[in-house]
């Protein structure tokens, strides 16, 4: 097969982003499947701005075809405008749905170069949802399209414009099963050809413990946070509530947090502060290894691969309960334990602090969880099939 | 297509743990505390002052939110600990804090109870509307299901 994958950005070191993240991966395993592969991408780097920073064209890089074709200006003033309605929840009218694609993230010369060569490939995936430039792709393709939307439980989700697309594609790749739930709770009918729970396949690693107190001098426990610092990921409410922690049990409890974006970090707290920013993958490893628990207090996740990573690494997850994903991904796999509110993370982190044998068993039961479920050959065999049907 | 819950992964052994276990143990433990009153801490409530942003339907933002309002209603009027963080001149400082401190007390004692009565009074008032308009929506709601099921 000839497959197509459209990712708005290219996943390359330096580029934080989930989504693009899973969507070169699943291109990987087409590779590894076999197939001819080209990834369409458009020429941003930045997520903010959009700008077309790297250069025009195809070269070769992994086993595939790279093309990057230049993204459309984003149209700050009323996208920024629609954005900000939306995330407060306001729906919109038709017409400022259409002003809100037309603002936003897409590049006509990738939709016109998927239209010129739509039957060069027998397969496109796409992800995700989110941005025009996947909905000009799923209606250029309808029938060879694979979606891989990525679905959060958020205003965004609810765009009729964008569900329209989406209804007359071919299949959709989910994370999960919760996501899977979602995307029949929001297109009520919807009857895809192709319906698979992929995801994302993880290469097992082992993790040294001591090194990350080696290197670093932290000797305290902490608890760690891997990925974008901001509002929507619900890091401000991980910095409140460590703060009160440490204030009202008087517990030397650190945090740390590896990847990029401003944190907003109270004195009282500082002093137990270590923001790593970049890191390579081991030193992230071994600073997952050594934490007491990986918190993750977002509400909107489709899958955390940061969660299957510190079970990797063999350390438990403390979550928001109001993320359903990620409350899914604890209480199916027994890593980890949920908290909704501050007393309930006080009681959570004090019982993983007092009881480190525990602590040890329910990450271990999340790293056999994510050996079973996230092996890179069980994920590719889900794909596999989801490309043959 | 099954939209039956995913079964866990993980059977449970004897060497293993069930989280859901674990989880009713520990808000069992939180809601004991709470009746005894481990987290009426003003901390408490401004942890939660962004955690509130993330439940989306009212009803438990209006739960929720009484908790904190609860937690952080009485304005402490207590002595308290004075400290000077700055070594130089620090007794003096110190010394001259405590001196103010007892004139203002008499003064400040008359104010924040004011207040804390005050504060009681308007948590008392949001709290009856609060369990009124509950129990008015769901006779509402008996009533609409009801008149539904005679269409």
């Amino acid at each position: 097969m000839k497959i197509a994958f459209v990712s708005p950005r290219l996943h390359e070191p330096g580029t934080v982003g989930g989504a693009e993240t899973l969507i070169y991966s699943l291109a990987q395993d087409a590779v590894r499947l076999g197939h001819r592969v080209e990834m369409l991408c458009t020429c941003a780097k930045n997520h903010f701005n959009w700008a077309n920073e790297m250069p025009e064209g195809s070269f070769e890089r992994d086993g595939m075809t790279v093309r990057r074709f230049p993204a459309d200006p984003l149209k700050v003033d009323s996208f920024a405008r629609l954005q900000i309605d939306l995330s407060r929840g306001r729906r919109l009218s038709d017409a400022e749905e259409a002003e809100w694609l037309r603002s936003g993230v897409n590049s006509s010369a990738l939709v016109a170069w998927l239209r010129e060569h739509a039957a060069d490939y027998d397969r496109v995936v796409a992800g995700p949802y989110l941005f025009a430039l996947i909905r000009e792709a799923c209606l250029a393709v309808p029938e060879k399209m694979l979606l891989v939307p990525c679905f959060h439980d958020e205003n965004y989700a609810r765009i009729r414009a964008l569900q329209a697309a989406f209804r007359g594609v071919r299949g959709f790749l989910f994370n999960t099963d919760p996501e899977r739930r979602l995307a029949h709770r929001l297109m009520p009918g919807l009857a895809p050809r192709v319906e698979e729970v992929v995801a994302m396949g993880i290469e097992p690693f082992e993790a040294d413990k001591g090194a990350f107190a080696a290197r670093t001098g932290i000797a305290q426990p902490y608890v760690i946070y891997s990925g974008r610092r901001e509002e929507g990921k619900g890091t401000p409410i991980l910095v409140d509530f460590l703060d009160a922690f440490r204030r009202r049990t008087k517990r030397d409890v650190h945090l740390v947090m590896t990847g990029s974006g401003p944190v907003d970090v109270p004195p009282t707290l500082a002093p137990a502060f270590h923001d790593l920013g970049f890191v390579s993958e081991r030193e992230k490893r071994e600073a997952m290894a050594g934490a007491v628990a990986f918190v993750h207090p977002s509400v909107n996740e489709s899958l955390s691969i940061v969660v299957l990573e510190s079970w990797l690494a063999r350390t438990p997850a403390l979550v928001h309960a109001r993320g359903e994903v990620l409350r899914w991904q604890c209480e199916s796999s027994c890593g980890g334990l949920w908290f909704g509110s501050y007393p309930e993370f006080e009681e959570e982190l004090l019982w993983l602090l007092d009881n480190p044998a525990k602590a040890a068993i329910l990450a271990e039961q999340g790293r056999r969880y994510t050996l079973e479920r996230y092996a890179p050959d069980a994920v590719r065999a889900r794909f596999a099939r989801a490309l043959e049907e | 297509m099954n939209d039956e819950p995913t079964q866990p992964a993980i059977r449970i052994g004897a060497d293993g743990i069930d989280v859901h276990k674990v989880e009713e143990e520990i808000l069992a433990a939180v809601a004991e505390k709470r009746a005894q009153g481990v987290y009426d801490d003003d901390l408490v409530a401004r942890a939660e002052k962004n955690n509130l942003l993330t439940i989306k339907d009212d009803e438990t933002f209006m739960e929720q939110y009484l908790v904190c309002l609860r937690q952080i209603v009485p304005v402490d009027i207590n002595d308290f600990e004075i400290l000077e963080r700055r070594s130089r001149f620090a007794p003096v400082s110190k010394a001259v804090k405590k001196v103010i401190w007892k004139l203002l007390k008499f003064y400040t004692y008359r104010l924040w109870s004011q207040q804390n009565q005050t504060n009681n009074v308007l948590l008392a008032a949001i709290e009856i509307m609060d369990r009124r308009y509950r129990k008015e929506t769901a006779e509402l709601k008996a009533r609409i299901a009801e008149l539904e099921g005679k269409v």
